[in-house]
């Protein structure tokens, strides 16, 4: 019965073999869509995945609460762990680890430099490990890491600095200037779903190195992180109590700013709460991922839809076996099976092409996450279940309604062909076009919006010209500060540099250092100021406006502050001129006020400008400003890099554009507005396929009524109308459906910016014509082909 | 074998009833070839289809081989097709998609043959009706006439008691019409098959040996042919 139902199956796929073809088409991109979208989002949510008591894993975070906002670091205290191991209870182990970059220089046996490269390195105690529990290939954590200068490396850096694991062991690397390490354990590699990108790991001590005061308690580096596991049976809620008790002894007794607490965070919200920094730099919002999977959702659901308006509008053509099957004895529950697996088989069909579809759309995906995520079609078993779900999930989805609808024609009725299926009033299949076109407008809109704001964010002035301006980092060791003024006297010679400035970041940057302050005397309660190290080149450079007073003079130190527009009008000054003279003191000196700079943005246009003081301290400057002539880009570039490499030998030559870091910020909307234009493409094609397999079926349906009306003279115009009509008004109305629910939407996604386009009208109509003129050609062009088509031929074969 | 009783079959249409039988009363025994005769919307079809079951009368009863089947729950009407009844349609009704030989297996399938049997039985009917070299053709690739052999020999594949033929000829010419109808004489005579056929045709008729004649609704005549 199986074999012989698959058989017919097939002859009947055949047989309609348009019909097939919209439905596989469609299907297939739609399932497509369904696979990749699960790829992601398994790759996002096997993050942390599979630790040896993983329940019992957390992060200690801190969290601030000012009276204007919230503040929240991944980092804790660099006394915490060592204070934390000796006075909570319930904690079984407690290991900090601390992130740095630094330069890894290795030699051969005769000394002679081979390999230089910028690195993360970290800083773990032994502990740490055996909290996370990843593989050692050689030595153990607790004795590899356990002594000062010794460092463990994972297998492929291990290969990539001495050719194999068995080398590596008990060589030396060097460190910066003048650190020599010796290796003395190799880990597993880090897989790509880890919020732990290990590398090279280096004993605890060595941090000392690099932060002098190992007792501030309001130091917090979010790179400077611990992690604890608890005692079995034991949850976080247990550990509230003493975490109070600690929280109170450290910050509320040794009267802290803002409210400084520490914070338990379970391993499995590492990678999803945005809040929080981490080692591996991703955090996605489970928002996002819950995002995607309803457009999954949605694409999936429309492709069904169309499988069920063309099986139900032709049901009407197999009702006639309907009807000889039952009198022959088939009952109605072997009918819906007949077709269910008619279906399936579809279903099937088109998932080997979504297959091939998926796996050749996965360069283009890894290529829009840089690269830096592997996807593959086979690499996980999971992804078969989901596979196999997805074809029940669709097969039932879209075969489900059909077969009952076809099984429960009444015998005596579908053998005569009397069956009618309801085609006035509301029929579901109207309610299905309408909902399907109602998704396919809120993508249309989506997709506008998204492109417009990202249009917007691109043009928008930020205040200051950063084209041409190229960053180039500068290596903080004392040797390589002292040339920084010859560096700069020869970069000024090279033809096409115009400008040098040494500082801290470029205007508008993420790399925020704020700070509390009192000004003219009064604490401040409101605010942090963001402070920005810069030498007085800095506002010619990027081309800032001096609105009042003057650009503090050339110092190596602070001498005088100038501040932003919208630092003023936070302390509640209005005229610029006052605050001339006035006395911020953030750095435990008063320092006057010298100059206002016009606001520009400081951040990207998600948020609004901040506070802002600008001074000079030049232990703080890390990168350099070049300003370059248009015309010779490239040579200029060439010949900073190579004086840059003579200058610096040490240490690894970095530059970029501060256009392109700009942009940087932007990343995750630049991709979600690709997203949002390929699933607006994948739902438009597979609404539009529908349609036009609903219009030929119509068309064909009512073949005869053309031809008579013809014949009663109707015209060509006329008929293609009669039609069209209905089509039109039903993606009418989806469009009149859809709005509502895009505007929620777009409103939502726009709040998360602080600069944005005004919501206009416009997007929404733009939406509607769209889909009422492809609807229009869609339609058209098949009734226009009923409507022509030769009387006679019709009418004599009725 | 059936016994109606007073069976009326009426449209309400805005209070006015349509009335398509009225007060049908007959008995039909084992083994008879019985044509049911009379003009166009006359209620021929709505008897042929309440004797089949696929229509419900609005009053009177029937019964069917001993069993009131008045109004049947669809599981048991399906064993009653399974078992009993076999149905041959004025215009084949195969199914398009199944070849010669699958069409006949089709009823064999739902009601559970095994597969040898199957086999045996589908060869035998193929056999009987000369149609072996046509067992994988399409139906659209036969002829009415064989379309129709295919459509008896389907409707015989699960052994019946019972054919009921609507215009079983209607569609085919003469010779064709014929041979059909031997047929049907055949299998009434030769294998006592009950045999209740719809038809204009008074010719037809005469294969029989029992006529029923209706107009608006009412058995007019009920004549043996000699």
């Amino acid at each position: 019965m199986f074999r012989l139902n698959l058989k017919i199956a097939w002859r009947n796929l055949w047989k309609n073999k348009g019909y097939t073809l919209i439905n596989i088409l469609g299907l297939s991109v739609g399932m497509a869509s369904c696979i990749l979208i699960f790829i992601f989002i398994r790759f996002q949510l096997s993050f942390d995945e599979g630790y040896k008591n993983a329940g019992r894993i957390y992060r200690v975070v801190t969290d601030w609460k000012y009276n204007a906002f919230d503040d929240f670091s991944a980092g804790v205290p660099i006394p915490f762990t060592a204070a934390a191991r000796n006075e909570i209870a319930g904690i079984e182990k407690i290991g900090a680890i601390a992130k740095l970059d630094d330069i890894i220089h290795i030699k051969d046996n005769t000394g002679r430099e081979i390999l230089k490269s910028q690195e993360n390195v970290y800083f773990a105690e032994p502990d740490f490990f055996d909290i996370i529990n990843i593989n050692w290939k050689y030595g153990k954590p607790a004795e590899a890491l356990k002594a000062p200068n010794s460092v463990a490396l994972s297998e492929a850096m291990a290969i990539k600095y001495f050719g194999s694991v068995q080398n590596a062991i008990g060589k030396s690397i060097t460190m910066g200037t003048k650190t020599q390490l010796s290796v003395t354990g190799i880990f597993q590699d880090m897989p790509q779903n880890s919020s732990f990108p290990l590398k090279i790991v280096i004993a605890y001590q060595n941090l000392y190195n690099y932060y002098g005061n190992r007792d501030c308690w309001d130091c917090i580096n979010s790179s400077l992180s611990s992690y604890m596991l608890l005692k079995e049976g034991l949850t976080r809620s247990d550990l509230d109590g003493a975490m109070a008790k600690f929280n109170k002894k450290y910050y509320a007794d040794k009267k802290i700013e803002g409210n400084q607490v520490n914070r338990l965070q379970p391993l499995s919200e590492i990678h999803f709460d945005e809040r929080y920094d981490n080692f591996a730099n991703a955090t996605i919002a489970k928002g996002q991922i819950y995002g995607l999977a309803i457009i999954g959702l949605f694409l999936i659901c429309t492709a069904c839809i169309n499988f069920i308006n063309l099986n139900t509008a032709q049901a009407v053509n197999r009702s006639k076996e309907v009807g000889v099957r039952k009198v022959m004895g088939g009952k109605r529950k072997q009918l819906i099976v007949q077709f269910l697996t008619e279906t399936v088989v579809l279903v099937l069909i088109a998932l080997l092409i979504a297959c091939m579809i998926s796996e050749l759309a996965i360069p283009a995906m890894q290529n829009l996450f840089k690269n830096q995520i592997s996807f593959s079609l086979f690499g996980h078993p999971v992804i078969f279940v989901f596979m196999v779900l997805l074809v029940a999930f669709v097969g039932f989805l879209a075969g489900f309604y059909p077969a009952m609808i076809i099984s429960g024609f009444n015998p005596a009725l579908a053998i005569k062909n009397k069956v009618t299926l309801n085609n006035n009033g509301l029929s579901l299949r109207k309610i299905l076009v309408v909902v399907q076109f109602a998704i396919t407008v809120i993508l249309i809109i989506g997709t506008i919006v998204i492109v417009n704001q990202m249009d917007y964010l691109q043009q928008k002035p930020l205040g200051f010209n950063s084209s041409t301006v190229v960053m180039v980092g500068m290596p903080g060791d004392q040797v390589s500060k002292d040339r920084r003024s010859i560096f700069k006297e020869r970069i000024l010679k090279i033809p096409g540099v115009q400008l040098l400035s040494y500082c801290q970041s470029p205007p508008l940057s993420q790399d925020i250092n704020s700070t509390n302050f009192t000004f003219n005397g009064t604490k401040n309660k409101d605010f942090e100021v963001r402070t920005c190290k810069t030498d007085e080149n800095y506002f010619k450079l990027f081309d800032l406006k001096i609105i009042a007073g003057k650009v503090f003079m050339k110092s190596d130190t602070a001498n005088g502050y100038v501040v932003n527009e919208t630092f003023l009008k936070k302390v509640g000054i209005t005229k610029p001129e006052n605050a001339l003279g006035k006395m911020i003191n953030a750095t435990g000196i008063n320092i006057p006020i010298v100059g206002v700079v016009k606001d520009y943005n400081d951040k990207s246009l998600k948020e609004k400008i901040s506070g802002l003081a600008i001074s000079a301290d030049k232990n703080q400057y890390w990168q350099a400003a070049i300003k370059l002539e248009g015309k010779q880009l490239v040579s200029s570039m060439n010949q900073i890099e190579t004086l840059w490499n003579i200058t610096f030998p040490n240490n690894i030559y970095h530059a970029d554009f501060v256009d392109d870091r700009i942009k940087g910020y932007y990343e995750s909307e630049h991709i979600m507005g690709i997203l949002f234009k390929v699933f607006a493409s994948v739902i438009i094609f597979i609404s539009f396929i529908g349609l036009f397999g609903l219009i030929s079926f119509v068309a064909m349906q009512r073949t005869r009524e053309v031809a008579i009306r013809k014949v009663l003279g109707a015209s060509t115009l006329q008929l293609v109308k009669m039609l069209n009509g209905s089509f039109l008004i039903m993606v009418f109305i989806a469009n009149i459906v859809a709005w509502p629910m895009a505007y929620l939407f777009v409103s939502k996604w726009l709040s998360g910016f602080a600069y944005r386009i005004d919501l206009s009208l416009w997007p929404f109509v733009l939406a509607m014509l769209i889909s009422m003129l492809i609807t229009f050609i869609t339609v058209s062009f098949r009734s226009y082909k009923a409507a022509n088509a030769n009387t006679i031929d019709v009418l004599k074969y009725e | 074998m059936i016994q109606l009783n007073n069976i009326e079959k009426y449209y309400a249409n805005k209070g006015v009833k349509n009335y398509v039988l009225r007060l049908v009363t007959t008995t039909i025994k084992q083994g008879e070839f019985v044509s049911i005769m009379g003009p166009s919307g006359a209620g021929k079809s709505t008897l042929l289809n309440i004797i089949g079951m696929l229509e419900e009368p609005t009053y009177g009863t029937y019964e069917f081989m001993g069993e009131d089947v008045t109004s049947l729950n669809e599981r048991k009407r399906i064993e009653l097709y399974r078992n009993h009844i076999g149905f041959v349609f004025q215009a084949y009704h195969l199914i398009d998609e199944m070849t010669v030989y699958e069409n006949i297996e089709a009823p064999l399938l739902y009601k559970k043959v095994g597969s040898s049997e199957r086999a045996s039985r589908i060869a035998d009917l193929l056999d009987r009706f000369n149609i072996v070299a046509k067992k994988d053709l399409f139906p659209n690739q036969l002829s009415g006439g064989q379309q129709q052999l295919v459509g008896i020999a389907r409707a015989l594949a699960a052994q019946p008691s019972i054919i009921l033929a609507d215009e079983p000829t209607g569609n085919l010419q003469s010779a064709q019409a014929e041979e059909i109808m031997e047929l049907f004489k055949k299998l009434n005579q030769e294998d006592g098959i009950t045999i209740i056929q719809v038809t204009h045709s008074e010719k037809n008729a005469q294969y029989g040996n029992r006529i029923l004649h209706i107009a608006d609704g009412v058995v007019k005549e009920d004549v043996t042919v000699a």
